[in-house]
Parts: structure tokens; C-alpha cells; sequence
């Protein structure tokens, strides 16, 4: 790109090749504006210090972060939301470190079926998934959701991404280290734990971080589920939203984003960004 | 009596269990659930008969694919920029853009599609800045309308495509363009005969998964569209919890089953075909 100032000597086509590249690169910086607008807005607007949405706000203050702080349904919500979503995530990991060891060892008979069977939640709708599971707990006559139902739909919901976190960073595992462990003694259980999922490490956090984040931010699944008993904070401001247009959502998400982009930068930092790259 | 052969598929249970219990089996009770009477359980197509014959259906079911298209045409136009600018700015500009694409998709679809309420949204700050400028005199509605599910679909899924264009744009070497231009062909012809033909299999598989995820995205068209905007999948969810009519949220789960697995099928078998034409 470099040479091309003198491949095309003519002083006009010059400055039709800077003009291009400064269009291109303002149109890269409007997407980026794009990408970014809505979680800025958001930000900005929880400091305001009117009662409804408005931008840009005629006043600053901390008014709508005392205010959820203070609001009883968003404390329920958040606690259920955090039980749910550790609970989903410590059982996922287990169920899918499991999974994803068959997966990235030897091929077997079925694995393609494996594969398919586990991280089939993908494939379908997720407002099929959830109308189908009440639909069952009707016909079981489960009336009242509680948390055990909500936990279990989330185990399922967010196995396919620990699945594929970890199976990536299992296949990429040396297995000469596995194999050097059990010449030497090792049972295969020794060798699973010192061995395979210490080298596993990175993705199973990786995976953990985005089981945590997706189960969290469920509003698909969860809210076929929400009882009186039991609800989530997205589900909770999903109806909020809808009924009351003020800040207050504006201050529960931006404490969103922020621990979102705590979670983030853990997970950029312990390599986890390339389980978006490969799909 | 496990033999060595059986132990992948005993690891393995935990999981299939309970993706065969929590998703597939409910999903398969659903199926039977819309080709079943609602009062005496026999097998019967009225349950579709009803709901093609309603206005509403007919009405969500073009709205889902209008969206879904304009979804895909808009995340291609702002993907591909995107997806070039990562694959070719310098290092540390490259790692901003990509943060900047990929940290919204684990922040919450709810707090996203708020965002562009706030934006979009009667006293937001696109109509105070067009009546400001004296542009137009009364707010425009942008919100709890077709338009407003575009924005907040495309915010949602351009990521993914942008995705799916890096993971062909990163096996290009730059030297490809660069030959490209020094035999003479300007940047874009340089675009359009060399870079554009082969990020054709990323562009065709961020179509189809962008297309798909927007037929069955839930919570954006749940919060932009409101209650006069209904898509196939949030119809499901009014039918199904605000008026109670299960058969009628059955089928329309099935019409929506349907063409979502459709879609992956079709997803895999031109990445299937693709691979084995072209080996990477």
C-alpha cells in the first residue's frame, strides 16, 4: 500500500488515492462509532439528574444509582441472576470438561453424533428451547418455576461455550506430555487431573468467563421461566423498559457494562479472545 | 460392563443427557404439541390452518425475513470495513478495532437494544439534534418499529460477521494486494478482482449465520418492536404467555424451528462443499 505514491506519479491521482483511503478510514471510524454509541449513550445518560430519558441530560448526578441501589426488586434479581448464573457455570464446566475431553481425544464411533447431541442448543431457537421447557413443566405440573429448573436450563444454555473452549484448547494440548506422565506411573485419573486439565487451564477459564457472561445476560430462555418465586435482572428490566421510559435502567446497565468489561480484560488477557475467532 | 471402547460415551453422558432432556426431548413434545387438537389430543394440521389463516402470522412471518434481510445486507456494509481495517491496519489500531467489535457481544442484548432506545427514542439524541438543526419539526419514531429491530439486530449481529470475514481476510497475505497494484490495477479494481472473490466462502458463511441469528433473535425485537411489532419469535412469546393460545405459540415455534434448522444445514453444507473444493 506504501507504493503506490510512485506507481501513480500524476499529482491529481494522488490525491484521489488520499482522499480514498481517508474515506475508507472514515467509514471504518463510523462503524467503530456505531459499534460503541449505544454503550456510551447509556453510560452518560446514568448520570443524569432527570426523571426521564432524555439526551444530552440537562444535569448531572448520582440520583439513579442511589435509586436501583435502593430499589428491592433490583437486589432480588441481582442475587438470583448471580446464584443462577454461578451455579449454571460451575456444573457446565463440569459436564463440559467431560464432554470435551472425548471430543479432543482419539476419534471414536459417534463422535460426529457427540458433537452434534452437545452442542445442538446452538442450532435451535432459543424462544423454542424456552416456550418447549415450560411447556413441559406445565405438563409436569411443575406450577411454580423455582431456582433448581432456572439453574438446569441455564446448565444448558451455556454448555455449548464451555464445550467449545475447552475442546479447542484440549486438542491443542501436547499429548506426549499425557503420554510421558502415564509411562511413568501415572493412573489415568493422576494423569487427567495433573496433566490434561492443568494444560487445559486457559480454556476452561475462558470457557467459565463465557458460560458466566451468557447465562447472566439470558433473557431468551429466562423469561419462560420467571415465576414469582424466581426471575432475573434482564428479564426484570426487560419489563421495567417496557412500562417505565426513566434512567434507572441506564445506571443498572452501566454497572453491567463495567463488570462486563472487567470480565473482558481477564478474559483477553488469559488468551481467551480466540474462542470468538474460531467458531 | 463398560469395555474401553464404551468410556467416550460415558464422559460424554452427562452432557447428552442433559441436552436430550432439557432441550431436544422438550422440542420434540412441542413438535407433537402443534400437530395435536388442543382438546382431545387427536393429530390434526389446524393448529397451522389457524395461524396461516391469521393475519398476524402472515404479517410476522414477512416482517422476520424483511428484517433478517436488511439485517444482513447492513452488517455486510459495515462488516466488511471493519473486518479490512482489522486485517490491515497497523497492529495496535488493529487490536482497538477488534475490541471494539467483539466487546459488545458479552455485554447484555437488554442493556444493547436500551442503548438504542435512548439514542433512537422520541427525546433521544438523533431527533434533539434534526430538530435542533431545524431538519424536521416533530420527533421521528424510530423506536417500537420495524426500523428500530434493524438497528438494534444489526448492532447485535455485526460482530459475527465481521467474525466471519477475519477468519478468510487473515489467510490473505497483503503481498496479494500489493502485487495487485504494482501491476497497475487501481485499489478498487484491486478490491473488487482480488480481495472481494476470495473472502467470498467468510462473506457467504457470515450471510447465512447473520441471517439465521436474526430470524431468531428475542429480546431486541421484544424491546424495540413492543407490542404492535411482532416477529415470528416474539409472537411465540405473546402467544404463548400473554394470551394463552399454546397451539397457536406451538406452531408458530415450529414454523420458526423449521426455518431456523434449515438454515444451518444449509450453513454447513456450503462450508462442507467449500472445504472439500477448496482445501485451506
Amino acid at each position: 500500500m506504501n507504493s503506490d505514491r510512485f506507481l501513480l506519479p500524476a499529482p491529481v491521482e494522488a490525491l484521489l488515492w488520499k482522499l480514498g483511503r481517508l474515506l475508507f478510514h472514515g467509514v471504518g471510524l463510523a462503524w467503530q462509532l456505531f459499534m460503541v454509541a449505544p454503550l456510551i449513550i447509556v453510560v452518560v445518560v446514568s448520570f443524569t439528574s432527570a426523571s426521564y430519558l432524555m439526551f444530552p441530560p440537562p444535569g448531572y448526578s448520582l440520583d439513579w444509582y442511589r435509586e436501583v441501589l435502593s430499589l428491592s426488586w433490583i437486589r432480588s434479581a441481582v442475587t438470583s441472576s448471580l446464584i443462577i448464573a454461578t451455579c449454571a457455570t460451575l456444573i457446565a464446566v463440569v459436564i463440559g470438561v467431560l464432554a470435551s475431553r472425548v471430543l479432543a481425544k482419539r476419534p471414536f464411533r459417534g463422535r460426529g453424533l457427540v458433537e452434534y447431541l452437545v452442542l445442538s442448543p446452538l442450532f435451535l431457537p432459543g424462544v423454542v428451547i424456552g416456550f418447549a421447557i415450560f411447556n413441559v413443566l406445565v405438563m409436569i405440573q411443575v406450577d411454580r418455576v423455582a431456582m433448581p429448573q432456572m439453574i438446569i436450563a441455564h446448565v444448558m444454555i451455556t454448555l455449548p461455550f464451555v464445550i467449545r473452549s475447552v475442546w479447542a484448547s484440549m486438542a491443542g494440548a501436547d499429548i506426549s506430555l499425557e503420554e510421558a506422565a502415564q509411562s511413568l506411573g501415572a493412573t489415568p485419573a493422576q494423569t487427567f487431573w495433573h496433566v490434561v486439565l492443568k494444560s487445559a487451564r486457559p480454556g476452561i477459564l475462558a470457557g467459565a468467563i463465557l458460560a458466566f457472561t451468557f447465562s447472566f445476560n439470558d433473557v431468551t430462555i429466562s423469561i419462560f421461566l420467571t415465576s414469582s418465586r424466581v426471575t432475573t435482572l434482564p428479564v426484570q428490566l426487560v419489563s421495567h423498559i417496557e412500562y417505565n421510559p426513566d434512567p434507572s435502567p441506564a445506571a443498572i446497565s452501566t454497572l453491567m457494562i463495567a463488570i462486563t468489561l472487567a470480565l473482558f480484560v481477564f478474559l483477553a488477557r488469559i488468551g481467551g479472545l480466540n474462542a470468538f475467532l474460531e467458531r | 460392563m463398560t469395555g474401553k471402547r464404551d468410556i467416550p460415551w460415558l464422559l460424554a453422558s452427562p452432557g447428552i443427557l442433559l441436552v436430550t432432556l432439557v432441550a431436544l426431548l422438550p422440542a420434540a413434545i412441542l413438535i407433537v404439541k402443534a400437530f395435536q387438537d388442543v382438546d382431545t389430543g387427536a393429530l390434526t394440521l389446524e393448529n397451522f390452518q389457524a395461524i396461516f389463516d391469521s393475519k398476524i402470522f402472515g404479517q410476522a412471518f414477512w416482517r422476520t425475513l424483511r428484517i433478517a434481510f436488511f439485517v444482513t445486507l447492513v452488517s455486510v456494509i459495515g462488516g466488511y470495513p471493519l473486518a479490512l481495517l482489522i486485517a490491515r491496519a497497523n497492529p495496535r489500531y488493529s487490536l482497538v478495532i477488534f475490541v471494539i467489535v467483539l466487546f459488545p457481544l458479552m455485554v447484555s442484548v437488554v442493556v444493547r437494544t436500551f442503548g438504542w432506545v435512548v439514542i433512537l427514542g422520541p427525546a433521544g439524541i438523533v431527533n434533539e439534534a434534526l430538530m435542533g438543526i431545524g431538519l424536521i419539526s416533530e420527533p421521528l419514531t424510530m423506536t417500537q418499529n420495524e426500523f428500530g429491530i434493524v438497528v438494534g439486530e444489526t448492532h447485535l449481529l455485526m460482530p459475527y460477521m465481521v467474525l466471519a470475514l477475519l477468519s478468510v481476510l487473515r489467510k490473505l497475505e497483503p503481498q496479494l494486494e500489493e502485487a495487485a497494484l504494482s501491476l497497475g490495477a487501481n485499489p478498487l479494481v484491486a478490491f473488487f478482482r482480488v480481495i472481494l472473490p476470495m473472502t467470498v466462502p467468510g462473506l457467504l458463511s457470515g450471510v447465512l449465520l447473520v441471517f439465521s441469528l436474526a430470524i431468531t433473535a428475542f429480546a431486541t425485537p421484544l424491546v424495540m418492536g413492543g407490542a404492535r411489532t411482532p416477529l415470528l419469535s416474539t409472537l411465540v412469546y405473546r402467544y404463548a404467555l400473554t394470551s394463552y393460545d399454546w397451539a397457536s405459540a406451538a406452531a408458530v415455534a415450529f414454523v420458526l424451528a423449521v426455518i431456523a434448522v434449515a438454515f444451518v444445514a444449509v450453513q454447513k453444507t456450503v462450508a462442507w462443499m467449500w472445504m472439500s473444493r477448496h482445501e485451506f
